[in-house]
Parts: C-alpha cells; structure tokens; sequence
C-alpha cells in the first residue's frame, strides 16, 4: 500500500464577488515510502496549492471539491479537525516557502519545539531537551540556537529551524514548498543538502515543491509536472531528463544548461563567447586593468551606435569606478560598521557589457546605487564623461540618469499599479527628448514595438496588473530605453521570472544592446545568466572584487574558490539520480 | 536596557513639551487672561505681589519679561505651586487637584483597564470565530457602543438606572451624610456611587479595544507562523492564545497608548453628568467659572497623567517584544 | 506567463491561500479587465465598498442623515428656535418627541440639529485629512533631521489628551462659535491620519516604481503627488471618516459642556439643555433619547463604512475571506 494516495483531488478558489477558479483539477498520483518525489511547475501551476490539500492547511477561499487522498490508508480528504491534528505527529509535516516568517517572533525556539511536544505528547517529559538538542544538531545549527528568538536568526537559519520543528513530529511524509526560495544562493545550496541528507537518514517519504526543475532533478527519484492544475508528466528523474514526453517539460529542461561548459546555449539566446582570448584573464591584483583596452577587446567589436536622437550629447562615455568605498554605519548599537563596498575599481567601456556578480551581500546592488548617484561613496570616485557621479546634485543626476538608466528586479513593483504603460513610458519621454504631443506619442509607440509589445496600441492603454511578469518586464525596459541612454544597469532582471520566460527578456536585453550600442551592468546572482549575456564578469564577495575578465573564460577557468563555490551552488539536471 | 532610557528619555521630552506647551497657551490666546484673572480674585480681597507675580508667570502679560516668567513658571512647576484658585477661594490649586485627583485615578484608571482586557479578550475571540455570532455580536455591538457620546450613556443611565429604577446613587462620589475616610462604611458607599460612572465608561470604550483587537487577530491569523503552528498540530487554543492573539496584542497596546488620552477626556465629561467631584468636574468647574489658574493646572495634571501611562505601556510592551532587546 | 496576477499562485513569498488583489503589494486596486480610467478606480472601490454588508448599512443611514440635514425646513414641522408651545409636554401627535422646558418642538430640533453635525464632521473631517495628507505625506519622504522633528511634534499632538486641551482653549476663546469648535477639532484630529499615511508613504516610497520615477526625470512634487498620493486613496478615505466621527463626537461633547454658542441648535446643545432643564426629573426620556441616539447613528455610520474600507486596503479584513 503507497503512503499517500491522491484520488481525482480537485481544488476550488471561490473568492466572493469573483468567479470561482480551479487551480487543481482531478490530481491523482501516489507516493511510496521512503520516496523523494519532487512537484515542479510555474507559477501560477497549482503546485504549491496541491501541496496544501494533500497537507489539509488549505484555507478558505481555497476547498477541496472533490477527490479523496488515502494517507496510511485514511481519508483525510474529509477528517474532522482534531483527528487531523493528532494525524499531524507521526504524520505528514509541511516546511513553507517563507521560513522566514514561519516562526513565532516573540516566542523562542525552545518553547516552538516545546509547544509540539506538549501537543502531541509523544517525547516524554524528560526526554524533550535532549530531543530537541537532537534534532537542531540533524539541520546542523549549534545548541545554543534553542535560546534565541527568530529575529536574531539569519533566514537560512530560521529556515533550518523549521525543518528541525517539522521533523520533530517525527512524520512519515514531509512536503516542503519552494523550501529554499527565498534564500541566497550559497546557503540555497546547503539547505537542499541538508535536506537531501535527512531524508536518506531519516528515512521519511519527501515532496518537494519547486519552480526550478533543476533543483528538483538534483534531489528526486521521481519528478511530477504540473501545468495550469494538470500533472502533465510523471516519471522518474532520469526520464524526465532523458526523454521528456511533455511538451511543457521539454520546454522547461531546455532553459536549463551549464555555464561552465564550452558552448552555452539557450532556446532564443545566440551562442555566444565559446572562443577565449589569450590575454583574457586576470586576477584580483589586476582588477584595475579589467578595463584596460586589451580586456574590452570583445566590446569593441560592438556594432557603433546607430545615428539617433543624440545629437549634441556626448558620445561614447564609459564610466570609471576608482577605488570606491562604501560603509554603511552600524546596523544597531554597539556592531561594527558594515562595509558594503570595499575599494572596487572597474571600468564599463561604452557599449560593453558586463556582469557583477555575487550572492547577496556582496555588495553588488550597493554598487548599483553608487554609480547611479542613489548613495554617495564613503570614499573614492566616479567618473562618467566629465563628471563625477559622487559629487552630483539634483540638476546634475537628472542629466545623469538621460544617460544611465536603470531595469529593476522586480517586475510587480517598478510599475505604478494605477498607471496606465503609456503614461509610464510618457514620462521620460517628455522629460527628457523634449518631444510633445503626437510626436511623444508616437515615440512611445515605437518603444513598445521595439520590446515586442504589439500591438502597441492595445498595450499602451494596459494597467500592470493586466500584464504578465514578462510583459512588465518588457515596459520596464522600453521605459529605460525611452531616453536613450549609453548605460543601462540591470538589477537581476529576470530572478523574479518564471524560466521559460528569462530567455526571452534576457535575449531581448542582449539585442536592444547590440542595436542601440548601451553598454550594460549586469547584476546577478545567476551565473548562467551572466554567461548568456555579457561579455565580461566581476565576481564580488563582501564588497571585493575576488576575480575578473572575460566571462567565458572566469566561468569555465574559475581560479577563485569563492567563484567555484558559486558554479557548484548551481542547481544541475544532469546531477539527476546521481545521488549526490 | 536601551530601549527603557530611550523611552524615559522621550517622557522627559514629553512632559517638557506639554509643560511649555501650558505655559505658551495662555499667552496666545486673544485677550489678557491674566488681567481677567487676577481682577476676579481681587474680588475675595486684595491680591499680594507674590500671588500677583505667580499668575503673571503661569498667564502671561503682554508688557512682561517672557523668558524670566518662563522660568519662574518652571520653578512653580517643580515645587506645584499653581496659586490659589478663586472659585474655591482661599483653597490652593494644589490641594484641590489633590483632592480630586484620587477620585479619577482609582475610578477612570481601574475602569479603563478591565475594559482594555475584556475588550482584547473578546477581540480575540471576535477573530477566532469569525464569521459566528461570536464575532457579529462583539462586533456590531461593540461599533454601536462606541459611537455613543460619554456623556449621553450617562445620562442614559442616570436617568434610566437611577431616576427610574433606582438601583444606584445619581450623583457625587459618596453619600452626603458620610465623611471621607477609610472605614469599611465609607468605602462600600463609594464603590456604590462608583458604579454608574464605571459602567459608562466601560460601556463607551469597550467597542473601541473589540474593534482594534480583532483588526490586529484577523492580520496575525494570516501570518505564516499561524499557519505552521497549525501544520505542526499545535492545539487549536495555543494557535490561538500562544500565537496569534500574543502577537496581535503588541499593536493593540500601542493603540491602548494613543486612545488613551480619548478615554481620559471622555470620563471628564461622564464626572460632569454625575457631579463626581474628580479632576473632570473641577475642570468643568474651572471652565464655566473662568478659573484660568485652576483650569491651566489640571490640563497640565491631566497631560502628565496620560503621558505616564503611556510610559508605563511602553515599558509592557518593551517586556512583551523581544525585538525591542536588542 | 500569460496567467493575470491574481491567480492562486501569486510570484511573491505570499501563501496561496491569500489571494488578494494585493499579492504583489498592490493593494489598492482590485483586478480590472478593461480599459483604465480614473473613474474606473473609483467605481472599483465604490463597488467593494458596497460588498461589504456593514458598509452597506453605513452609506444607507448617512445619506439618511445628509439628507435630512438638507433638507431640514422641509421635513421639520416648525421652526428649531420656534417657541412658544407649551413647556414640557410629553409626545403628542402635534408634537412626535414633545417640546423642551423652553417650548420647543423637539423633533424639528432633532431635524435640525443634523445640520451642525453633517456639517462639522464633513468640514472637519476634511480639514483634519488635508493637514493629515500634507504632513503624512511630506514626512514619510523627507528623510534627515526635521523628519524626527515632526516626529515628536505628532507623537505631542497624539499623547495630548483631545477634549481637555480643546475645552481649556475653548474656554479663552469665549463664544466662538462653530467655528471655533471646528478650530479646535481639526488643531487636534489631524495627527492620528498624518501617522498612518507617514507608514504607508515609507513603504510606498520604498518600491521601485518610486525609483524608477525619479529616473524617468520626475521631480520631488510630481512623484508625490502622482506616484504616492493615488495609491494612498483608500488611506486618505479611511482618515477621513475617522477623523469626522470624532469630529461629531467633540462637537458633541463640547456643545453639551456649554461650550461654544449655546443658542446654535446641534444635539449637542440640546443634551445641554435637555439637562440643564432638568429633563430627568420631569421624565422626558424622549427628548434625552433622540438626540444622542441621532449621534451615535450617525458615528456608527461613518464606522460601518470604514469596515469597507479597510477592506479595499487590507485584503485580510475582507468580508467572506475568513478562517
């Protein structure tokens, strides 16, 4: 007899005054024991609401409408409520994607672990600190985690300590959604393998809910796809990776692909930079030099700029980054200062394009700030053309942003949700190209024709919220380019995207910048990314540039460990049923 | 640690700011109420320099020296010294808060905290049981009670409880035939006056601390934590108590803090209708006679009193959040 | 991803349970198809306003109310100040509430005595709000010193206790009048709403789209008031009838001191009467009721209609999205 048993489960959302909504629809699948399933799906899939039914916390507008799901032989489709929660200990457990907030902040961890065992009652009194110990010893934090609160974690933290209270309920099936998501890269990576770890030693049946197939496949026996509340795919994860039968499958594992391998290559990408030039690469000593004509030997091969609305600005200006140093002071009384930016220097010749990467907190979005004149350094200069970018002042950092324009992360909030695209896109247009009227109009028309929005008319009378991720990211974009610009700096993009659409945004990034001749700043924690679209790479650990050059070349011939450390926390496909 | 000298430091600042506050009111008001209010204590005989000095400095006159008043005033402050009041002539400001102050303290303050906790504890389950009649009663209820002005609640009840039925003494703090002192007598006479007042008050903020209460729940039980605490089987009550309603209550004490000065006003006007003789019938006393010396004094008592109770909330909140000791 | 952002699965570290327009921080307007317009917007919120049953109850009584205020000469029987029927009498059909110790036809009064408070809780109120939206707003974006100045100035205004402040400034300010009483109001009910929207300016200031504004060459007023204040309209609406029911509370509360013109005819005012007179003894429960029964409706009105709301800015606090 499987564990879970998941018959015909179909899941409702009835919000009032709105139309009711499947996210699941007729689910069945089973899970044996002791397996590691893994659920994969883009947002908007169901996954992480079928995850909450099979768990039963699916709350109201959400309901079960129909399908049973057989646990141990027990429906708890329809289990009262304190039958469900005895159920709970010894039963199935759910870890959440935020693990941040998923702890009480005024209680400590002590007495989270301590509510359970009073709960349930299945550790005897004098045996539950040790257990406790025990199990904060399994997610490998110290002891002394039990007397802190979880404001005083760090998310990776708190996020072990949900795993341990998870585990705690000693339950024969654990389903863990999106568990590493909000995290940073590197501690993503340790995460998982803890969690990969306890299931082998702990022996529980594990689902794991993820967007990323990658991370999916590195960890599962067996891989469930979903697509618009359907399971589209189910197999194990070597013929999901082999020969996916889905054409949403497919899809999916094609965006996926090493960026230390020779050719990089993307379904909408162009290959790019499989060649290395002799001279390609330098060191952290030699960080200075990165910019020396020598380095940028791929930019100049750039097309120039096209002749455009420049005419009486200057031309081919590249910023210089000099020693810069930027201290941040004490986050609370008594710390030391934070320094977020500790003397970097670069150059971003026009038309190149480089990528600065690092996990979070290396100082990488600080820089972003520092070049576009939103923070001032502690120490050191930049210069773009004649000025310098530290010492401007209001009139000066409007003429400064006409040519360094800004893509922001996060697609949901770099539009003003009740404006419509083309008064987003009116706006620089009429500050900066001093046209009026129907010839403003006509420009903003244009961008949106240049991003792929057609027909423009339709989307310019649009709101955001009618607009997909990708589709705002691609208003973003035209806004950036609406004046312009030489430079464009591209905080992460496309994080906030869904895959299957990162190529497109990204592809659409790498042409306007070829076309236009901008040279672009990359910001990412996604080396693969970076390979795709730059030419060149700064690697930043805690606000130092450790390694830099080609990026071909930095990627495949990593020299520093921190840079290797980078390209091993990428989640890889083919690791799948490797066992790693 | 920090957090506590950090909060005493702002009450410092506070009360600075509530006493200059009184000491500038007066003297931007039109007119000159200095003028006005020693000619009527001339009427109970002739005034002395000092007296004359002492209103001058806490009132104002427009040909005076301001900064050597303020300073004079500031003094008069430390050491309470507000003169003398004319209404009750020759009765010293000071004594008269004094004697009024106790009354309101023991009735307003002990009132407004049963009604701070029954009003969180049905907020609470106001929200656990949202949707039931435990929710839409507390709820609508408690929307329709606070909408009620003090005074006419009182009055409500005066003529209702007292006139019609009888149960309870209309008017004053004890019988007129007791004395004050600490006999047991006297003390269940004045906790039988105490009751109509008392009601009122709880009756007209109740709504207030129900509404905020469950607002606060509502937001908490969307939390992630509750939803964890829920996946792991914690008992329904520990989500609710433990969880929950412990976070909810933060906000709700902060809001405790701020509405605290409505409720302070509101039973003023409540002493009015039942001639309690507290800080709000001597201030309405003060008010109707033109009292200024008398009147400036108990705004001033009166601000202090919400400031210390907002120190002390403070203080609760600092023990209840963890994150305020860092 | 073709899926509109309201779906269940929302990008952000939001549970799916929560399926709030305001998944993605948005909270303002609720997903609509079709072309955007202004008028469209506010529709939107009229229309979830309207949803919420206790908001519905809370528009029907105030337009009872305003436009019994607007209408008073033609529904009250006699004049306000009419004198001169007999004192003291109990309802009768000529006189539905009785007549007060001056002779007075109470329910002509009561009539009449919407006027006062409609109309100091709508002046008021909007008074209150505009200071509330000027400070708010300029204080949740400036950044530096003056911002813990008007910090503390608020923190001041909000720990003062309201009503003695008002009464001593009242008190020097002889029969001042309406005015007066509306002076005072607004002097002290403008912090509460300048603390709320001071938060929500913080966290709108924050978001890129903020940002991006000031890359696309805005200056400092144009993104306050066309990035910032629009998204802040359910705030702005909430303070504002917030702030008029205290408003009608204080008005209340100080005409029944005797405070300001005892002659205007508000409900207040006639509760100052109504016990000055000694309606207690002489057991007009009538001419107690109505008046303060007319206040209470008309504070739980605007209450009801914040429940609305709330609901269009706190998803949460939404009818129907329960447990």
């Amino acid at each position: 007899m499987s564990l879970l048993e998941v018959n015909n489960l179909s899941v409702v959302y009835e919000p009032r005054g709105a139309e009711p909504t499947y996210a699941v629809k007729n689910a069945s699948f089973s899970l044996e024991r002791g397996e590691f399933v893994g659920l994969v799906g883009e947002s908007g899939s169901g996954k992480s609401t079928l995850g909450f039914a099979v768990t039963r916390l699916a709350k109201a507008p959400a309901r079960i409408s129909e399908g049973t799901i057989l646990f141990d032989g027990r429906d708890i489709a329809s289990m009262k409520e304190e039958e469900l929660r005895k159920q709970r200990q010894g039963g199935f457990a759910m870890v959440l994607q935020s693990g941040m907030n998923a702890l009480n902040p005024v209680r400590s961890i002590r007495k989270h672990f301590g509510d359970i065992f009073a709960a349930h009652g299945h550790v005897p009194k004098s045996k539950r600190l040790a257990r406790a110990y025990d199990l904060v010893e399994k997610v490998e934090l110290p002891r002394t985690v039990l007397d802190r609160f979880p404001g005083e974690l760090s998310g990776g933290m708190r996020q072990r300590v949900s795993i341990a209270l998870a585990l705690s309920l000693e339950p024969q099936l654990m389903v863990f959604d999106e568990p590493t998501t909000a995290l940073d890269v590197l501690v993503q990576h340790a995460v998982m393998g803890t969690i990969r770890e306890l299931q082998k030693s702990e022996n529980f049946t594990a689902l794991l809910i993820s967007h990323d197939l990658g991370i999916v496949l590195e960890s599962t026996s067996r891989v469930m796809v979903m697509s618009e509340g359907v399971i589209v795919e189910d197999g194990t994860s070597q013929q999901i990776l082999q020969s996916p039968q889905h054409a949403y499958t497919q899809m999916l594992l094609s965006h996926y692909a090493d960026p230390r391998a020779e050719v990089v290559e993307v379904p909408g990408l162009v290959v790019r930079g499989s060649t290395i030039s002799t001279t390609g690469h330098s060191s952290v000593a030699e960080a200075v030099d990165a910019a020396s004509p020598a380095h940028s030997a791929t930019a100049t091969g750039a097309p120039t700029a096209p002749a455009r609305r420049r005419a009486g600005r200057p031309e081919a200006t590249a910023i210089v980054v000099d020693d810069v140093t930027k201290v941040y002071p004490p986050p609370r009384r008594g710390q030391d200062p934070v320094t977020a930016v500790d003397h970097v220097s670069f150059t971003l010749e026009q038309g190149q394009s480089m990528a600065l990467v690092g996990a979070s907190g290396s100082g990488k979005s600080t820089l972003a700030k520092l070049v576009t004149g939103v923070e001032r350094p502690t120490s050191g200069a930049i210069h773009f053309g004649d000025a310098r970018v530290d010492k401007l002042r209001r009139k000066g950092l409007r003429e400064l942003r006409r040519e360094v324009q800004m893509v922001f992360q996060d697609p949901y909030s770099a539009l003003n949700p009740l404006h419509t695209v083309e008064y987003a896109l009116m706006r620089p247009v009429l500050n900066y190209t001093g046209l009026r009227g129907v010839a403003a109009r006509t420009r903003v028309l244009e961008l949106l024709d240049t991003v792929g929005l057609t027909p423009v008319e339709q989307f310019a009378a649009k709101l955001p919220h009618q607009l997909s991720g990708g589709q705002r990211q691609r208003v973003v974009i035209a806004r950036a380019l609406a004046c312009d610009p030489q430079v464009i700096i591209a905080d992460e993009p496309v994080s906030m995207l869904d895959v299957s659409l990162r190529a497109g945004v990204l592809a659409l990034l790498d042409d306007l910048r070829v076309t236009f001749g901008v040279s672009m700043l990359y910001i990412t924690h996604d080396l693969l990314s970076a390979r795709l679209v730059t030419d060149q790479i700064m690697v930043l650990n805690q606000g130092r540039v450790v390694e830099s050059g080609q990026t071909a070349q930095v990627l495949r011939f990593p020299e520093d460990p921190y840079t290797m450390e980078l390209l091993e926390a990428i989640p890889q496909p083919q690791r799948a049923g490797t066992g790693r | 640690m920090w957090y506590l000298l950090r909060k005493l430091g702002l009450l410092l600042l506070t009360a600075w700011a509530a006493i200059t506050l009184n000491f500038l009111l007066p003297r931007l008001m039109p007119g000159t109420p200095a003028d006005a209010a020693i000619a009527k204590l001339a009427q109970n005989g002739p005034v002395d320099p000092a007296t004359r000095a002492a209103i001058e400095a806490q009132l104002g006159v427009p040909t005076g020296d301001v900064w050597s008043q303020y300073i004079q005033y500031l003094g008069n402050v430390f050491r309470l010294d507000f003169g003398v009041s004319y209404t009750f002539f020759p009765q010293s400001v000071s004594s008269l808060i004094m004697n009024a102050l106790p009354w309101t303290l023991v009735m307003v303050g002990l009132v407004t905290v049963v009604a701070f906790i029954c009003g969180t504890l049905l907020g609470v389950l106001a929200a656990w049981k949202r949707g039931t009649w435990l929710d839409t009663l507390p709820t609508l209820g408690g929307t329709f009670t606070s909408a009620f002005p003090y005074f006419w609640t009182a009055l409500l009840l005066v003529f209702f409880l007292g006139y019609q039925l009888k149960w309870f003494p209309t008017s004053g703090a004890y019988g007129r035939e007791s004395t004050p002192n600490m006999s047991l007598a006297f003390v269940s006479d004045a906790i039988g006056h105490a009751w109509l007042p008392a009601i009122t008050i709880l009756i007209t903020s109740l709504g207030g601390w129900i509404l905020g209460m469950r607002n606060n729940m509502i937001n908490t039980l969307g939390d992630d934590y509750v939803t964890f605490a829920e996946a792991n089987g914690l008992r329904s009550h520990t989500v609710a108590i433990k969880y929950a309603a412990r976070n909810a209550i933060l906000p709700n004490l902060t809001g405790f803090g701020l509405a605290l000065g409505g409720v302070v006003g509101g039973s003023l006007l409540v002493e009015q209708v039942f001639n309690y003789p507290g800080v709000g019938y001597l201030l309405y006393n003060a008010v109707t006679n033109q009292d200024f010396p008398l009147m400036q004094a108990l705004f001033l008592m009166i601000t202090i009193s919400v400031l210390l109770a907002n120190f002390f909330v403070d203080i609760l909140y600092g023990l209840l959040d963890p994150r305020t000791r860092r | 991803m073709t899926v509109p952002a309201n779906l269940p699965e929302p990008t952000g570290s939001t549970p799916p349970y929560l399926t709030p327009a305001g998944a993605d921080g948005s909270t303002v307007v609720p997903p609509a198809r079709g072309p955007a317009s202004p008028l469209r917007v506010i529709s939107r919120g009229a229309s979830t306003i309207w949803s919420n049953k206790k908001a519905r109850i809370g528009v029907v009584v105030l337009a009872v109310f305003v436009l019994m205020a607007v209408f008073a000469p033609l529904i009250a029987p006699y004049g306000a100040t009419e004198n001169g029927f007999g004192r003291n009498q109990a309802p009768s059909g000529a006189h539905w509430f009785g007549t007060t110790a001056a002779g007075e036809d109470v329910f002509s009064q009561v009539v009449f005595g919407a006027r006062i408070s409609v109309l100091v809780g709508f002046i008021a109120g909007f008074l209150s709000t505009l200071i509330a939206v000027v400070v708010g707003l300029s204080w949740g974006y400036i950044r530096g010193p003056l911002a813990d100045v008007i910090n503390f100035v608020v923190n001041l205004v909000l720990v003062i206790p309201g009503l003695p402040l008002m009464i001593v400034i009242a008190a020097y300010l002889q029969n001042g009048g309406m005015t007066m009483i509306i002076f005072v109001v607004v002097l002290t009910g403008w912090a509460y709403g300048a603390r709320v929207l001071r938060s929500q300016t913080q966290s709108i200031r924050g978001r890129d789209f903020i940002t991006a504004a000031q890359f696309s060459g805005d200056g400092a007023a144009r993104i306050v008031f066309r990035e910032i204040l629009p998204n802040m309209t359910s705030l702005i609406t909430g303070s504002f009838f917030g702030a008029a029911t205290s408003a009608i509370l204080a008005e209340s509360g100080l005409s029944f001191l005797g405070i300001g013109d005892t002659t205007t005819v508000s409900w207040g005012s006639m509760l100052f009467w109504a016990s000055n007179s000694n309606a207690l003894l002489t057991g007009q429960w009538v001419l107690l009721f109505a008046p303060g029964l007319c206040i209470a409706l008309l504070a739980t009105s605007l209450t009801l209609i914040n429940f609305g709301v709330d609901g269009l800015s706190n998803p949460r606090l939404r009818e129907g999205s329960g447990r």
